[in-house]
């Protein structure tokens, strides 16, 4: 809101274009500065992958290698999951819980805001660890012990520490986050607003801040042993007095399968908001759709060690796994079918956010369907930790969650800033990362078939491999234009402020966070209409065409 | 003609990929051409897999193209709804239960091809070598005694069973013709076995980040004929000196000793004092210019001596007049 009342901000200081940036406590502005600083670190993640493509484009290339290599891969993967994914989550869970449910605000405004500060601590950390004594960690995003222990051979120097210190930070960030968004939800739904008919991105985010509780003390116990054996001498995890990698990779793992669904759950939920908004229907089977959410993470808590087949566990324990990873596809696949059927017989719409929304379907069911060869443990000993497996997890984590991601920016940034994206832009950041996304990533699932490991710096095979890696880092550069594109947008539309203005509803939409002004004041509502479904703006929208004149 | 696109796009993207496979053998449709028993068995798995997810990726990505087709705006207003189905709870039932049916003959599946994979035929009397992960090499021992560096040298026909192991970080095991992976986790032992059922060289390469050099460690399984696999276990102690030099040493000091990552030891007078080489190799060494990892931790006299005289006669240049010694 541009008018602010003396009486909402007394202090002088407090009014300055940055200070009140600095001191506020009010959801939407925590919110935003969570999605702009992901995006800064989308885009210097996303350099540091280019980075990679530039050195892998060719056989014997010398760009970038052995050590600068590994930092850059360690800090690309500890960047995207941490700095971008998860906290661009709290962003729009930020700016639109409370806005989705009628609230004026989260439960604990200020506890909000710490979470913010400490998830950019945890970030700056993270990123001047490249000026620690002995360089970033470079023992990849999983730091599986010994690689990352405090022998010279290993991990000297305190990159590796400050990575730790950073990850603990920003898991407290998540904790209280986590904390914040369940007692909202739990508490602060307007008046009307029973489970069943809540957003299914409000599902979607207490099932997200449910899993991050359960998930996450995991991590920090398994990285506060390694921290102790790093500096204070203990031997949790050097085998050779006593200590157990095996433990390392459990305790990593329990935390790690759980994130990659807090990662894609309320991007699930973006989507199945967005989709029926576009498709001009309700979404198809809302009580199958919000139920298999919490079925994915009740499940999810199930299937680490499938990252962890060719660890030697026993087959029993393989089998439990595969079993266990398979269950998991039959809900994910609920929605998938759901969400088809919810463009069945619609006026579709195909602005830029349904684009991505669509373009996430496509592109999230390849990430499943190659999931199912890992999950059937045989076919995993040969496609782990092959490109194999970097193409499908890429395919979650960019086909599926950044696709969605950018439907959810397309869609909710009239909301967020009162102006549109331009649509003209828009299409062409889209068929750009599209097309770029599926030239890097598609090739990478032959490489690892033809038998390129992951984490090399180079190869030295010409014909199919170089063929295959050429085009993979062609794809990244498309991508990376399609990116910029993006950048051009936001640019064109809040800088330029030439996005055109957007009244309280442009999409006709049916959540309650259209009914308030773009962007809202505030105090978000001046009131709340009794809600009486799932869609009560569509409501609203018909009571109104009833009423006679 | 609208309505038929869809399909065209979708023939000729199939006739594409059937096009790259016929071209490129296998062309990165499929696990590399198996040589053993467990990877013909695992890509058997592979495409009854591929054959199920294949159909599933062809029936959704159609019926979204369709839909997308079918049920766009073409002009039509916001204000216009589409129609407003809630749900269908008997197609719901029939999208649950036909993954899982499907789901159910994968497992079914994988749990028959299981035994041919994980275990090694009844029958054979295995071979048992070590194979022991190493900051950048595999080193193998064979039952004799001997042992290799970088080459693994098997009978063709054998089964070979393989112990797993790493003294330092953890590697994984790798070579695709011939099975899938095993981790060798220091503290732990691992097992996995293969039967080449022909002649020839398979290559692979450590599959775990292991540090500055993981992209270098590379392995190979020389299958031959047991009177090659018998030669070698007799006369492994001709070579050993320069298996050790180009699999262990060269990595990081280059192939003459001219340094690389590591520095240049071709001038220092160290390769020629015997016991003080056999004391950074065994114990590693921090120095300067970074730390050198304890490569000869396991190493036997017999194999110091090897190396020793083959750096001697082969890589060691005396220092040239006027320089100053210790690179």
């Amino acid at each position: 809101m541009a008018v602010r009342s003396e009486t909402a901000y007394p202090v002088g200081w407090k009014n300055g274009r940055v200070a009140s940036w600095l001191v506020t406590v009010d959801h939407k502005r925590i919110g935003i500065l969570y999605i702009a600083t992901s995006i800064l670190w989308f885009v210097a993640a996303g350099i540091l992958a280019l980075l990679m493509r530039s050195q892998l484009a060719t056989p014997g290339e010398t760009f970038l290698t052995k050590n600068s290599y590994n930092e850059v891969l360690t800090m690309h993967g500890t960047t995207m999951i941490f700095l971008v994914v998860v906290p661009i989550v709290a962003g729009f869970a930020n700016f639109l819980v409370p806005l989705m449910i009628g609230a004026s605000d989260m439960a604990f405004p200020r506890l909000n805001a710490l979470s913010y500060w400490l998830y950019l601590l945890g970030g700056i950390v993270l990123w001047l660890s490249w000026f620690a004594k002995g360089g970033a960690a470079h023992s990849g995003w999983w730091s599986y012990p010994t690689l990352s222990e405090n022998f010279p051979w290993a991990s000297p120097g305190h990159g590796q520490d400050y990575w730790i210190l950073s990850l603990h930070i920003l898991t407290l960030s998540s904790l209280l986050g986590a904390i914040n968004f369940i007692v909202t939800i739990l508490n602060m739904r307007a008046p009307g607003m029973t489970w069943m008919r809540m957003p299914l991105f409000i599902w979607a985010i207490v099932t997200y801040a449910i899993l991050l509780l359960l998930a996450l003390p995991a991590l920090s116990a398994a990285i506060t042993l390694l921290l102790l054996d790093r500096t204070v001498g203990t031997h949790f995890f050097i085998p050779s007095q006593g200590g157990s990698l095996v433990l390392y990779q459990h305790m990593f793992w329990f935390f790690g399968h759980p994130e990659v669904y807090i990662m894609v759950l309320p991007v699930f939920g973006m989507v199945s908001e967005i989709l029926p908004v576009f498709s001009r229907k309700p979404i198809f089977g809302y009580k199958a759709v919000a139920f298999s959410t919490l079925a994915i993470a009740f499940f999810s808590m199930l299937v680490w060690a499938h990252h962890m087949f060719t660890t030697g566990l026993p087959v029993g324990l393989d089998s439990f796994f595969m079993i266990s990873s398979m269950v998991i596809a039959v809900p994910t696949g609920i929605k998938i079918f759901n969400w088809l059927a919810t463009t069945w017989r619609g006026n579709l719409i195909l602005d830029t956010a349904m684009l991505f929304t669509l373009g996430f379907i496509a592109l999230f069911t390849i990430g499943g369907l190659s999931g199912i060869f890992l999950a059937a443990f045989p076919v995993d000993w040969q496609l782990n930790n092959s490109y194999y497996i970097v193409a499908h997890f890429h395919y979650v984590a960019f086909g599926g969650i950044v696709f969605g991601l950018f439907g959810g920016f397309y869609y909710w940034w009239p909301k967020m800033f009162g102006r549109m994206l331009d649509e003209r832009l828009g299409k062409w950041n889209f068929w750009l990362m599209f097309v770029g996304f599926n030239l890097t990533f598609m090739p990478q699932h032959m490489l690892g078939l033809l038998g390129m490991a992951r984490w090399v710096y180079t190869y030295h095979q010409g014909g199919l491999w170089e063929a295959y890696n050429l085009a993979s880092s062609i794809g990244s550069g498309i991508t990376a234009l399609g990116v910029a594109v993006f950048v051009a947008n936001v640019w064109r539309t809040n800088f330029l402020r030439k996005g055109v203005r957007a009244g309280n509803d442009p999409w006709l939409a049916d959540t309650l966070e259209w009914y308030t002004t773009s962007p809202p004041p505030p105090h978000n509502f001046d009131s709340v209409p009794y809600v009486t479904s799932a869609r009560p703006l569509r409501d609203l929208r018909r009571r109104l065409a009833e009423q006679p004149q | 003609m609208r309505r038929k696109l869809p399909t065209l796009a979708f023939a000729v993207l199939v006739a594409l990929a059937t096009a790259g496979v016929a071209a490129a053998g296998n062309g990165g449709f499929a696990p590399v051409t198996p040589a053993s028993p467990n990877a013909t068995h695992i890509q058997h798995a592979y495409y009854l897999i591929l054959g199920f997810t294949v159909a599933i990726f062809i029936l959704v990505e159609s019926l979204l193209v369709i839909f997308i087709v079918k049920y766009r705006s073409r002009g039509r207003p916001r204000t216009v709804e589409g129609a407003q189905v809630h749900g269908h709870t008997r197609l719901e039932l029939i999208w649950t239960v036909f993954p899982v049916v499907i789901l159910a003959i994968i497992a079914a599946f994988v749990f028959y091809e299981l035994p041919n994979i994980d275990s090694a035929p009844a029958a054979a009397e295995p071979i048992h070598i070590t194979v022991e992960g190493h900051q950048y090499y595999w080193q193998y021992d064979y039952p004799n005694g001997a042992r290799s560096i970088g080459t693994l040298h098997a009978p063709v026909g054998a089964v070979v069973d393989l112990k797993v192991v790493s003294p330092d970080v953890i590697h994984s095991w790798w070579i695709p013709a011939l099975g899938g992976k095993i981790q060798a986790i220091p503290g732990r032992t691992n097992h996995t076995w293969f039967q080449a059922t022909k002649a020839g060289s398979y290559d692979g390469q450590c599959a775990q980040l292991c540090g500055v050099f993981h992209a270098s460690m590379l392995a190979t399984v020389q299958a031959g004929s047991q009177r090659q696999y018998r030669h070698y276990l007799a006369t492994w102690q001709d070579t050993i000196g320069k298996q050790i030099w180009n699999g262990v040493c060269a990595t990081c000091h280059g192939n003459l000793g001219q340094g690389g990552y590591g520095p240049a030891i071709a001038n220092n007078s160290l390769l020629i004092q015997p016991n003080a080489l056999h004391g950074i190799v065994h114990n590693g060494f921090t120095g300067t210019q970074g730390a050198m990892p304890p490569v000869g931790d396991t190493w036997t006299k017999a194999e110091f001596d090897a190396l020793a005289a083959y750096v001697k006669k082969n890589i060691y240049k005396a220092t040239p007049a006027g320089a100053t010694s210790g690179g």
